[in-house]
């Protein structure tokens, strides 16, 4: 042990800050809203230095899991929330995939101009998303907004985009879309410039059509980028909680799982950490488990990974 | 089976000024054919053998394969098979998979597309390794998947492009012998590209020479070292390159370092009018003798042993400065470093003479 320590000291120390900074930016307050969630900790029973009060909150077992479980509206519908969030999560990643590689199939073409294409493309990227988001809010206002005042120029219905309806889940789904592709397209630009040229001239040689390239040379040359950009993409739109929240607000027909366990820990009466903790922590359990089934459906198909 | 020619076929890459890596190519391929582009890089033989694959336009003139103009056919139309110097082996697919997929586009059966590909596995040593991917293999076991890809299709035409260059020397001398083995055996007319002129002469019935886009030369492997067409394949063709030197002469023949080696009638005439010529001579035609005899005095500056016999580099003086010659001596005898020599012309009919300047060869 002496010996070991007297060795590796050098790393240990060079690797100890990391490791303090991560313990208390990542571990503590983890561990702290795991042990929440087995409280009835909110706003009237936490310490409150400035009061003067001490914390009286006290521990409750595994209740808070069984009403949130239970799917009861007054706990957020647990069950409809998760639904919707799937639904928002795998329209997003979908579009952004398919869009994102178009435009890269698009860009990695020889045209004229492609540097600015390039640019214009990741600009939505490059935007704060805040500003973007309050952008799109005031192009789907049902009065002013652009896109209703064109709906009505050419005679179409315009709907209440963002009011008390499933447009806007669809407003938001749109919103995330124009904001997500752009990571996607470089993602899957630079999978696909590392595709040999020759694969492709060896499939024309053996008579393959260009959908047949696609379905053959492309596709494949590409899958160790898209695993990691999709299982990033999922992760990132599960937990996308700006786009909603300046967009539609506490809504609850955008209302997905990271944004009701904020509306639970920041508003209403009650200010209830621990149920929004228990959402919190149900939303890492979905998370790990996908990220585990994932993983393990890649390796099956033979992907190194 | 077919027959492949070029008719003044040229590729121009656009550029200031337009680079002709193609220059007015023509050539005759017969059926069952075993053609070697060679040449330096840049030469433009790569670009020739992708023009009849396909992937790269014709700019002027046109290409025929079987007497069917298919200058402007796409590669799928052309029923011809390519080869590749990285193999561009599709790496998600196992090694039948690769070699069947051609099959496969073409709606063939799968109980025939197995067939052919064991018969083309069997005939390249793979049957352990159908079910395996590309990563797992040697780089010669790669290279035969490459080959087992283009024989399981049949074509009338096979291209390869430097399919050795990955290989390392003595798999390299292997595989050479077993391709040169596997076409006579299959009777496929084959267009093969490398920059080897060893291969070029070992490998093809016939080797074309290209230089610059300009095709220098195409003959047999036998004449091209006998009578190269110009100092450029001389210098190409046969390792180590011929002696060439640009010497004076005279009525009584060329002068080196104070001897004259006679030159026959008919090339004197070639030359007539010239005071200097391009003097070629191979480092085998050349002998160290006796240092009472005539010949030209050498000092020995490197001495490469190679076994059966060694190659000795030196300089000798001509006129005012001085050149280096390469002679081919017994290995088992070789000058030692610094030696003073006396090399001479051992067979009078090997000598080279080339236009100094155009490098045209001389003589009839």
């Amino acid at each position: 042990m002496r010996r070991f320590l007297e060795r590796h000291w050098y790393a240990y120390a060079m690797v100890l800050p990391v490791v303090v900074v991560i313990a208390v930016l990542v571990l503590y307050p983890l561990a702290q809203g795991v042990f929440f969630t087995f409280t009835n900790i909110n706003e009237a029973n936490i310490a409150n230095p400035v009061l003067d009060r001490p914390a009286t909150y006290s521990g409750v077992g595994f209740k808070n899991y069984l009403n949130v479980l239970s799917g009861d509206t007054s706990y957020g519908a647990f069950w409809g929330t998760l639904v919707r969030t799937l639904i928002w999560t795998f329209a997003c990643v979908f579009l952004h995939y398919v869009i994102g590689l178009g435009l890269a199939l698009l860009l990695n073409r020889e045209v004229r101009g492609r540097t600015l294409y390039r640019v214009l493309l990741i600009l939505p990227w490059a935007v704060p998303a805040f500003i973007s988001a309050f952008a799109w809010k005031y192009m789907f206002n049902a009065q002013y907004g652009i896109i209703n005042q064109l709906l009505r120029a050419v005679g179409l219905p315009d709907p209440v985009w963002l009011g008390q309806s499933d447009w806007a889940l669809f407003a938001v789904i749109v919103v995330n879309v124009w904001l997500g592709v752009p990571f996607m397209m470089v993602a899957l630009l630079g999978g696909l410039q590392s595709i040999p040229g020759d694969l492709y001239e060896a499939a024309e040689m053996d008579g393959a059509t260009p959908w047949q390239r696609f379905r053959n040379v492309t596709l494949p040359g590409l899958r160790s980028v898209s695993s990691t950009v999709i299982l990033l993409g999922i992760i990132w739109t599960f937990n996308m909680f700006p786009v909603i929240y300046l967009i539609a607000g506490p809504n609850p027909n955008t209302r997905i799982l990271v944004t009701y366990a904020f509306e639970r820990f920041f508003s209403g009466a009650s200010r209830d950490y621990a149920v929004a903790s228990t959402y919190g922590v149900l939303i890492l359990s979905v998370l790990l488990v996908f990220a585990t089934v994932y993983r393990r459906a890649l390796r099956k198909q033979g992907e190194v990974w | 089976m077919a027959e492949v020619s070029y008719v003044k076929a040229s590729r121009v890459f656009s550029g200031n000024p337009p680079v002709r890596a193609v220059d007015e190519l023509s050539l005759e391929v017969s059926d069952g054919e075993f053609l070697v582009l060679v040449g330096p890089s840049g030469s433009g033989k790569s670009t020739a053998l992708r023009m009849l694959a396909g992937l790269e336009d014709v700019d002027e003139g046109a290409i025929h394969i079987g007497g069917k103009d298919v200058t402007n056919v796409p590669p799928k139309g052309r029923d011809i098979a390519m080869v590749f110097q990285s193999y561009a082996l599709y790496p998600h697919m196992t090694v039948a998979e690769n070699m069947g997929f051609a099959l496969k586009l073409r709606g063939v059966s799968k109980t025939e597309i197995k067939a052919k590909v064991e018969e083309a596995a069997k005939m390249l040593d793979l049957q352990k390794y159908l079910e395996r991917k590309p990563k797992a293999l040697s780089g010669g076991q790669r290279q035969r998947v490459a080959m087992g890809r283009a024989i399981v299709r049949e074509p009338s035409v096979f291209l390869m492009d430097e399919p050795l260059s990955n290989l390392d020397a003595k798999l390299r001398v292997e595989t050479r012998a077993n391709i040169a083995a596997l076409q006579q055996r299959l009777g496929t007319t084959t267009i093969y590209v490398t920059h080897d002129q060893v291969e070029a002469m070992t490998m093809g019935h016939r080797v074309a020479v290209l230089k610059d886009g300009l095709l220098q030369q195409c003959d047999t492997p036998r004449a091209l070292y006998d009578r190269p067409a110009n100092a450029f394949v001389a210098g190409f063709i046969g390792s180590p390159a011929m002696n060439l030197k640009t010497v004076p002469i005279s009525a009584e023949g060329a002068k080196l370092d104070g001897i004259v080696v006679p030159l026959s009638r008919a090339a004197l005439d070639a030359a007539g009018g010239l005071d200097e010529v391009t003097f070629g001579i191979r480092p085998e035609a050349l002998g160290i003798v006796p240092s009472g005899d005539e010949g030209m005095d050498m000092t020995v500056e490197l001495v490469e042993e190679l076994g059966a016999d060694a190659l000795v580099h030196g300089a000798v003086k001509i006129g005012e400065g001085s050149q280096r010659f390469v002679v081919r001596v017994d290995g088992r005898t070789p000058p030692t470093l610094g030696q003073h020599v006396k090399v001479a012309v051992r067979d009078h009919s090997e000598i080279h003479l080339f236009h100094p300047e155009s490098g045209e060869r001389l003589e009839a």
